[in-house]
């Protein structure tokens, strides 16, 4: 490839011992991590000094298991909030982007648009929310009495909450603070808009106090890839964040968000996919496997299938034979998509529930690729150059050891083959994704 | 020891503070805010207090005496650049959902090792749905014991299972399953704070550590604060544990024509301003004026120590920090550096207890 051909965009998934369940219990896992904000900003610094585009943070608003028993087996029960994560973040780095969860059901717009307005001021335009609706019902319990509401109300919440969050954002113009003391004139009346919005879920009137955010606005990201989600993706997101076991999955999602776009006025370049990937790098094929086959020794299966069963939204798998086949499944209030991606990675490769388990508890449904720098940039190259991809969320299966491993031998063959960036390009996260400049809408 | 805090504000806290000359739109950047913590750092303060305009909502002009910033997320940014000194966060309970809220504070008290505290404006429609919140919040902070945590790699266990507490609370107002997902900070859980006035002194009585007295007059606060340790004690709580602090605007001049100088100019600025959102004694003079008026308020027994309100920042920050606080030093009212490492340590406060199970 050339120098000036597109590069992909590169994101860092940062979890803190680790995306593989097991992570923590390895012998260079550091146990405390998820307590440690120096840990998250080391890593944050370390994705930076590679020139990779984002940082990105899920959330749950809850414990992730509800049986207290194979809770306390997962570090993954416990995390700093992220959007707090995100602030510190953001004043102890310079120039990556910042991209944290947030959810649309259990927020209100004006108080998560404000939220990320400061994150973007404090960041200089580096922040990005990722909407999500939240399909646990362990998060649903932790806020009302009904339960999880329906999929369909959900995003119908989302989609005014999106655009109730467009609005704020763009209720104060740049240059708006003036502070003219000699005429007394504070902010100037021209440049501010409150909003007067009153929809079916929301009534907001008034004003953001911060500044205009210097990318335009926050970024906006999404993960939903059910119809509902795509729909909303390609309408108000600047990235996508997708799951894909195979380059067929990736590009017929990549397809679906992409041909959408047009109905909404956008054009493909408006949004960027980045589907996740969890690299486990060695020098050698022998050294990756042993690296996956240690970390796959530390999993107990009844973790696993826990974690199996919870992106399957059922309660328990716990009736079935672990060695037989996954039951049917109906279709569930929860993550509609996930579920069939595991449904058909089970059938496609023939594996029974315990296997299925193991092989899901590395990356949670995401893509994983064992092998040399070579071969993963092989892969790499492969989904970005054949309309799979235009560009990676990167899961390490443990920190800060996989980050290093991708950071220190992956970019720099992506960089050998004229795919990854050398500098970065802009100031802002939407500059440096290439992302034009956003007008008042 | 008398406790000082310090209320963050760009331009100061007098109305028209932002009509000084010199004030400009860069006093709103991250680095002038920062740069005001760590002054009051240096100062070894118990604590930086974050205001918020929005907590009452809505409005729709820009106001010039808090941050442009919305404060819970500011103060992660501050936490991680000034790593001794307490913040006291304010956050309206009407405007974050419970679960939320008692999460990014208990992240916050994560995020600075045990120094977060949060002044609840309890904004939310009835008493008794104000109660409920805290009530639940405090719950959610005790949903791990001591030493719940015990990151065993080889038996696998993150922490015992038995050290989680589950909560499964169904209110009158709330319905939180819990527990939750953060762990418990160096302190324990944050402190909480509130505004003392007559509409507040039920619930400060009720859960409120850290009483915030606003008035303008001494006496009139003194009463407040000795009627809500009458309500707390008899309601069972300890008033050793609690800590009364009175908002001071402090006008330092090098001699006390200055000072009444620069009172006097800068009022005659505010003839259209506002003059009621953050309250607190004007005391007027020099550095030693001030010292001496802090130290009769605290040795009467008063107030346990206050809360700076600078009326120009940083300018008054910056002398109350270099020339009032040695003084106070000199008298031996104010400790000379940080003796612990948690807001809770900087008030002199135990670290927080859960309730028996």
């Amino acid at each position: 490839m050339s120098n000036d051909a597109p590069k992909m965009k590169l994101g860092a998934f940062l979890m803190a011992g680790g995306h593989h369940i097991a992570a923590w219990r390895h012998p260079k896992a550091y146990a405390r991590a998820g307590v440690d904000i120096d840990h998250f900003i080391s890593l944050t610094q370390m994705a930076e000094r590679a020139h990779m585009d984002l940082v990105f943070f899920e959330d749950a608003a809850a414990i992730r298991e509800r049986d207290p028993r194979l809770a306390s087996q997962a570090a993954r029960s416990t995390s700093f909030e992220p959007l707090s994560l995100l602030a510190a973040l953001a004043v102890n780095t310079s120039r990556i982007g910042l991209v944290a969860t947030a959810s649309t059901t259990y927020n209100e717009p004006y108080g998560l648009a404000r939220t990320f307005a400061s994150l973007d001021q404090l960041s200089g335009g580096r922040a990005g929310w990722n909407l999500v609706t939240s399909a646990s019902e362990l998060e649903a319990e932790n806020f009302v009495s009904s339960g999880l509401r329906p999929h369909a109300q959900r995003y119908a919440r989302a989609e005014e909450f999106a655009d109730v969050a467009l609005a704020l954002w763009d209720g104060v113009d740049a240059g708006a603070h003036i502070v003219d003391g000699v005429k007394g004139v504070y902010a100037d009346p021209a440049k501010i808009h409150p909003v007067g919005h009153d929809g079916a879920h929301f009534s907001v009137h008034g004003l953001l106090d911060s500044q205009r955010s210097p990318q335009g606005r926050p970024l906006m990201v999404q993960a939903g890839a059910s119809d509902a989600g795509m729909n909303l993706a390609a309408r108000t997101a600047d990235v996508v964040f997708s799951a894909a076991q195979t380059l067929a999955e990736a590009q017929a999602f990549y397809t679906g968000i992409k041909s959408r776009l047009a109905q909404f006025g956008r054009s493909p370049d408006d949004l960027k996919i980045m589907p996740g990937l969890s690299p486990i790098v060695g020098a050698t094929v022998r050294e990756a496997r042993a690296k996956y086959d240690a970390l796959q020794a530390l999993i107990p299966d009844e973790v696993g299938v826990a974690l199996l069963a919870s992106y399957l939204s059922i309660k328990s798998l716990s009736d079935y034979p672990l060695d037989g086949p996954l039951p049917d499944m109906p279709p569930n209030a929860g993550i509609q998509s996930r579920q069939q991606l595991i449904i058909d990675l089970g059938r496609r490769e023939n594996l029974s529930i315990r296997e299925l388990a193991r092989h899901f508890a590395g990356a949670r449904g995401h893509w994983q690729v064992i092998g040399t720098p070579s071969q993963i940039a092989d892969e790499m190259e492969a989904r970005f150059c054949s309309g799979g991809a235009d560009g990676f969320n990167i899961m390490p299966p443990l920190f800060p050891g996989g980050l290093e491993d991708f950071v220190a031998l992956v970019i720099p063959e992506l960089r050998r083959r004229g795919l990854f960036r050398m500098n970065y390009e802009g100031a802002t996260l939407r500059e440096n994704l290439g992302l034009g400049p956003v007008t008042r809408r | 020891m008398m406790h000082l805090g310090v209320s963050l504000s760009p331009f100061g806290h007098h109305p028209a503070a932002w009509r000084q000359p010199g004030a400009t739109p860069r006093a709103l950047d991250f680095r002038h805010l920062v740069a005001q913590v760590q002054k009051a750092e240096g100062g070894a303060l118990d604590f930086v207090l974050l205001g918020d305009a929005q907590a009452r909502r809505p409005r729709i002009d820009l106001p010039p005496q808090t941050t442009p910033f919305e404060p819970t997320t500011l103060v992660a940014a501050l936490a991680t650049r000034a790593r001794k000194i307490g913040f006291v966060v304010t956050a309206a309970s009407g405007q974050h959902e419970l679960y939320n809220l008692a999460r990014r504070f208990a992240s916050l008290d994560l995020i600075s090792q045990g120094r977060m505290g949060w002044n609840l404006v309890a904004s939310g429609p009835t008493v008794s749905w104000n109660k409920e919140y805290v009530a639940v919040v405090t719950a959610l902070w005790d949903s791990w014991d001591a030493n719940a945590f015990v990151y065993d790699k080889s038996a696998g266990r993150f922490f015992e299972p038995n050290k989680m507490r589950v909560l499964e609370h169904r209110g009158e107002h709330f319905t939180v399953r819990g527990p939750l997902n953060v762990n418990p900070s160096p302190q324990g859980k944050p402190l909480i704070a509130q505004a003392l006035t007559a509409e507040t002194l039920a619930l400060v009585a009720h859960s409120t550590e850290l009483l915030l007295v606003a008035n303008a007059s001494q006496e009139a606060g003194r009463g407040m604060v000795i009627e809500a340790r009458q309500l707390l004690t008899g309601q069972g709580r300890d008033s050793s544990e609690v800590r009364s602090l009175a908002n001071v605007v402090p006008w330092i001049g090098a001699t006390r024509a200055e000072a009444r100088n620069r009172f006097d100019h800068i009022n005659g600025l505010s003839s259209q301003e506002s003059l009621k959102s953050w309250q607190g004694r004007d005391v007027i003079g020099t550095a030693t004026d001030i010292a001496d008026a802090l130290q009769e308020s605290f040795e009467r027994g008063d107030f346990d120590g206050f809360t700076i309100m600078p009326p120009i920042a940083p300018d008054d920050l910056n002398a109350f920090v270099d020339c009032v606080v040695p003084e106070l030093r000199r008298r031996g009212l104010f400790r000379a550096h940080y003796e612990g490492a948690t807001l809770r340590d900087h008030l002199s406060l135990k670290p927080s207890q859960q309730p028996a199970r």
